[in-house]
Formats: C-alpha cells, sequence, structure tokens
C-alpha cells in the first residue's frame, strides 16, 4: 500500500499519510475549519451526507464536505 | 328432568355449534398459515456502538448540541436495558472496535473502565479495533483476560498463522433458535496508525482474502445470519459488500460515521453509530426462517442519541463505576512525577525551556535524530518544585501524537527558515540554527549543526513531529514531504516518561537557536 492518500475536501484535493484522520485533512485544507469543528461551528459530513467525527478515518479518495451549523 | 333439560339444551347448542364449525372451517387453513408464517418470521435486535474511545462520562460535543452535554456510559446502560426488554430472547449487544484509548478516565487505567462496563452489560462480542493495539500487547493481552465478552478479528494473525491469544475469528450466537454468524474485522490500516513496536510479530490480512472461507464455515455450521462486525471504516465497508458475497449485515467502526439511515451494498445492511459513545445503534430485523431470509430492516432513524438530558434514565450501577474511576482520575493527576530544578517557561516566538524539554522528550521517545515541535501547541509553564501529571495535562492540552520520517537536509533547511518567520517558532532537539535577521527571507539560518556537524543539504535525517504539524498546521507544508512515516506514542506521554526518567530537569540555556544582528 502506498505511503499517501488523497482525500477531498469540499471538491479540493488534499494530500495525507495514510492513517490520519478527518482532523488532519481539515488542517491541511483550512486550518481555521479544524478550530471551527472543535467550536462546533462546521461539522463534517461524508460523501453520503452523513456527520463524522473530527476522528474518523479516512481512505484514500475520500470525500468530505464542511456544512455551517445553524 | 334436569337431565332431560340439560340433554335439550345439549342438544340444541352442539347443533349451533357445529353450524359455526361449518361455516368457519373454508377460513381455517388461512388461520392457520397465517399462524405459521408468524412464527416463522422471527424478530431481532441489534445494538451496537463502535469508537466510544473512553468516552464514558457526558460531554459538550457543539457538532450535535452547542449547549447540552452528550454520551454517558450511565444513559447508554439503561437505553440497552429498555431495549432488552423490549425484545428480551431477541436482542444482540456488539462493538465494532475502538473502546478504550481516548480519555484521562481510561487512558490512566488501561480501558479497565470500559471493560468493567462492558462486562455488566454482557456485550455479545467486540471486535479489534486499531486503537486497541495502543499500549501495546501485552496490555491488550490483559484487557481481553479481563474481558467476559467474546473478541473477535478473523484478519489478524501471529508468526505462522496463529490467531492473536484470546481472540476469535468469529462467534456463533443463538437467538430464538436463530444461529448468529458475528465475524470480526480490524483494520489492515493498523500498520499505520499504531506504533510499529506494538504489532511485532502481527499480520493484518486484507478482509476479502479472509471472510469468503470464513462465512462457508459457519454457514456450514447453521448460521442462519451473517454479520461482519468491523473496524475498517464505511467506504471499506462498502468495498467489502461488493466484493464478498454472503454477508447479511455489517455492523462497522473507524471512520466514526453517524449512519442516520442504514446503507444498502450489493443486498449488505450497513450500519455504524457515529462515535464517542453519542449514539446507541438500534437495528431491528425481521427474518424469515422458511425462505431463510432477511425480510425487513429498520430504514430510518437507527441511530439514538445518548443523553443526560433531564428526565434521562440513568443505571446506577454503570454510574457508579463511572464516578469511582472518575475519583481516581483526579488522585492520578495529582501525583508527581518528577522534578524541575527550575521553572520551566514557553515562549512560541524562540527557544523555550519548556519547548527543549518537550522536543527532548519527542527524541528520547522515538529515537530519532531531531525533533520538532509547534511552539503553540505548548499551553502553560510547568513552575519549578514537582511536577505532576495534571501540570503535564494542562501544558499539553492537545492530543496530539508523534510521527516519525525522514526529511533531507534541504527539506530541513525549509522549516528553519519558514520557522524564523512564524508566529509559532518550531522549538527543536537535535539540531542547533544560527539566524542572521539581517539576511533576506529564506537565507536566514546561517549555520545548521545535527549532533555537532553541518548538516549537509542532500543527507536524510530522521525526524519526529507531532501529527499536527506532520498533516500541515501552521503551514508547515514540507512534513507533508516526509518519507518513510511511523506512527508513535501520544504527546503526553512521551514528555511525562521523559520527565519521570529524567529528573531533576535541568533547565540551563542551551542555545539550541541562536539570533544575530
Amino acid at each position: 500500500m502506498k505511503q499517501n492518500i488523497d482525500v477531498y475536501v469540499n471538491d479540493q484535493k488534499i494530500s495525507l499519510y495514510r492513517g490520519m484522520k478527518v482532523k488532519h485533512a481539515l488542517i491541511a485544507y483550512d486550518q481555521s475549519l479544524y478550530k471551527a469543528a472543535l467550536d462546533g461551528e462546521i461539522r463534517v459530513e461524508d460523501a453520503n451526507g452523513f456527520t463524522v467525527g473530527i476522528e474518523g478515518s479516512l481512505t484514500d479518495g475520500s470525500k468530505i464536505f464542511t456544512i455551517a451549523t445553524a | 328432568m334436569p337431565n332431560l333439560k340439560r340433554g335439550v339444551f345439549a342438544s340444541s347448542t352442539a347443533r349451533l355449534l357445529f353450524l359455526i364449525l361449518m361455516l368457519l372451517l373454508p377460513a381455517m387453513p388461512l388461520a392457520a398459515s397465517a399462524a405459521l408464517a408468524r412464527q416463522a418470521e422471527i424478530n431481532l435486535t441489534i445494538l451496537h456502538v463502535n469508537d466510544t474511545h473512553g468516552h464514558i462520562i457526558p460531554y459538550l460535543d457543539k457538532s450535535v448540541d452547542s449547549a447540552r452535554p452528550v454520551g454517558g456510559a450511565e444513559y447508554l446502560a439503561k437505553m440497552v436495558e429498555r431495549e432488552r426488554a423490549a425484545n428480551p430472547r431477541g436482542t444482540i449487544l456488539l462493538s465494532a472496535g475502538d473502546m478504550f484509548q481516548g480519555t484521562p478516565v481510561s487512558n490512566l487505567f488501561h480501558g479497565k473502565p470500559l471493560v468493567e462496563i462492558m462486562n455488566y452489560l454482557c456485550y455479545d462480542a467486540m471486535a479489534l479495533g486499531n486503537h486497541e493495539f495502543d499500549w501495546g500487547q501485552d496490555v491488550l493481552q490483559s484487557i481481553i483476560s479481563s474481558a467476559s465478552f467474546p473478541v473477535v478479528s478473523a484478519n489478524v494473525f501471529e508468526r505462522g498463522g496463529r490467531r492473536i491469544r484470546g481472540v476469535r475469528p468469529y462467534v456463533m450466537l443463538k437467538r430464538k433458535g436463530l444461529r448468529i454468524a458475528v465475524i470480526g474485522i480490524t483494520t489492515p490500516d493498523t500498520f499505520y496508525t499504531s506504533k510499529p513496536g506494538n504489532l511485532t510479530g502481527l499480520t493484518f490480512v486484507h478482509p476479502e482474502k479472509v471472510l469468503p472461507a470464513i462465512i462457508r464455515r459457519v454457514r456450514a455450521q447453521g448460521a442462519s445470519i451473517v454479520v461482519a462486525l468491523t473496524h475498517d471504516g464505511v467506504d471499506a465497508d462498502r468495498e467489502l459488500a461488493r466484493k464478498v458475497r454472503g454477508i447479511d449485515i455489517i455492523v462497522g467502526g473507524h471512520s466514526h460515521t453517524a449512519i442516520k439511515d442504514p446503507v444498502i451494498e450489493s443486498g449488505t445492511v450497513i450500519v455504524q453509530a457515529g462515535s464517542n459513545g453519542i449514539y446507541l445503534g438500534v437495528l431491528n430485523i425481521t427474518f424469515d426462517r422458511a425462505k431463510k431470509k432477511i425480510l425487513s430492516y429498520t430504514r430510518k432513524d437507527e441511530l439514538r442519541l445518548v443523553s443526560p438530558a433531564s428526565g434521562a434514565q440513568l443505571d446506577p450501577k454503570v454510574a457508579q463505576i463511572v464516578d469511582k474511576y472518575e475519583a481516581q482520575v483526579k488522585t492520578e493527576f495529582s501525583k508527581v512525577i518528577g522534578t524541575a530544578a527550575a521553572d520551566l517557561t514557553r515562549d512560541p516566538t524562540r527557544e523555550s525551556d519548556l519547548g527543549d524539554v518537550v522536543a527532548d522528550a519527542m527524541r528520547e521517545a522515538s529515537g530519532t535524530q531531531i525533533a520538532f515541535q509547534n511552539g503553540g501547541g505548548i499551553r502553560s509553564d510547568i513552575p519549578r518544585g514537582p511536577i505532576t501529571l495534571e501540570a503535564v495535562f494542562t501544558s499539553l492540552p492537545f492530543d496530539d501524537d508523534l510521527i516519525t520520517m525522514d526529511l533531507t537536509g534541504e527539506q530541513i533547511r525549509e522549516l528553519l527558515e519558514k520557522s524564523v518567520l512564524s508566529e509559532n517558532m518550531l522549538q527543536v532537539s537535535g539540531i542547533q540554527i544560527v539566524y542572521d535577521l539581517s539576511k533576506p527571507a529564506g537565507a536566514k539560518a546561517v549555520s545548521v549543526e545535527v549532533a555537532g556537524k553541518p548538516m549537509e543539504p542532500q543527507a536524510t535525517y530522521r525526524v519526529v513531529t507531532n501529527d499536527f504539524l506532520a498533516s500541515g498546521g501552521n503551514q508547515f507544508n514540507i512534513f507533508k514531504k516526509g518519507r518513510n512515516i511511523s506512527a508513535g506514542s501520544p504527546l503526553r506521554d512521551a514528555v511525562a516518561d521523559y520527565i519521570r526518567k529524567n529528573s531533576p530537569i535541568n533547565v540551563q540555556a542551551r542555545d539550541r537557536i541562536v539570533f544575530k544582528n
């Protein structure tokens, strides 16, 4: 298995080390979003529209989206 | 007389009954077959959790509820009790792994509070998650031996193809005369998420290579329903359902996905209950014994929020277990683990005493040549005198883990040039830098030495950092270009161990980062 995976945050491709999590994808994409997720200002959904935790795993090709909370 | 009268009455009643019987006779086969059909339909309830990560105390997760805490093992326990009462002979309780690591109340006792609660709740099976290996194989053995529930994983092997002691590939459960096979799966990505030393001698095989044979075996043993209890993430679960035939239900974990409405992939029902003990998954299914298939299952709103909101009932026995360990956390936090010979101060804009200690601890824990820690990740000073575990947690409040990698001298120089311009300067160990602030950006590091020798641009150096920086935090994107990546221990553990071994901590000026001009 290759060491890096490509994931997509809001359709933007991000390269991460295999084993990294949703929070790492947010940090790599836009660090302020990671803080926003911790503060409950956004939540993260997967491609199926299900909410995922920021400690959740990612696989090569995973797509996640940040959604502003009300 | 009375007999005559009775005889007349009996005679007329008999005639009436005969007439009724004749009228009802054509309908009887239909009624009987409906009753038989009802007998053939079996209602089962599969309760499931995953990725609890030691969360047994209610906490505020603002993405779920901005004002009120969620979760709490004592509330979850009561919900389990209610579901069992609704289907006493037909309920099973499963965990898809990663139960223990993640909070002080669990970490400090290596998962014991969770094991006690799970034993009390009589879990029917738990899959091995990748974080079950975080404390090494000896601690895992201790957890397994104290668990009264089966721990399952079909794709993890020791040398020679043996199973880990106490871990079975599957468990066969019986409910209402049905056999239900629950097969465990552990993510093959475990090698990328755990310290290599914790996985010595272990092999993680891809699930699709082991499952077909096991499914054949359990079907031959009479399993009517096959449940894959997986810790591999929902994307991998979907792929598994596409590749492997014969899995009726996947109860998953690892991706922390709150699958509100069950997913169907190639005929397999896939569920997962978020993370951190916030949800209890409740999958009700109706199985047709004659047709040997699932007739119906919960299609909407499969997850129940665990909440201590007013009016919520709790299980007093579980509350007692939680309280017992919560009280012990305070004792553990107040224990002295070492001493500081002088104040250990932090400063994210330059080299600091505490920054040096943290970076030294990282290098010692990982055995690397160089360590880099973001200055902003150290949040409070440690005063001179006894050092408690609480002081370490207060100084390092983030759940960072160590990551080791190879970087070239050229890449390290690029990091150092970025660092000197950053508000969150890198704290270092194993490297000495002289910055000439009069030089232009990109050329300020006029001298860089590793172990007393000039750093070679083309040479490769083994470096440790934390996972925040390794994912490009604070714009240190060079860390994303490392090679030969390895996961390490939690940063706090590394620092606490360093303080235990090296006290009294001496804080002489080390001059690792020197400015001139």
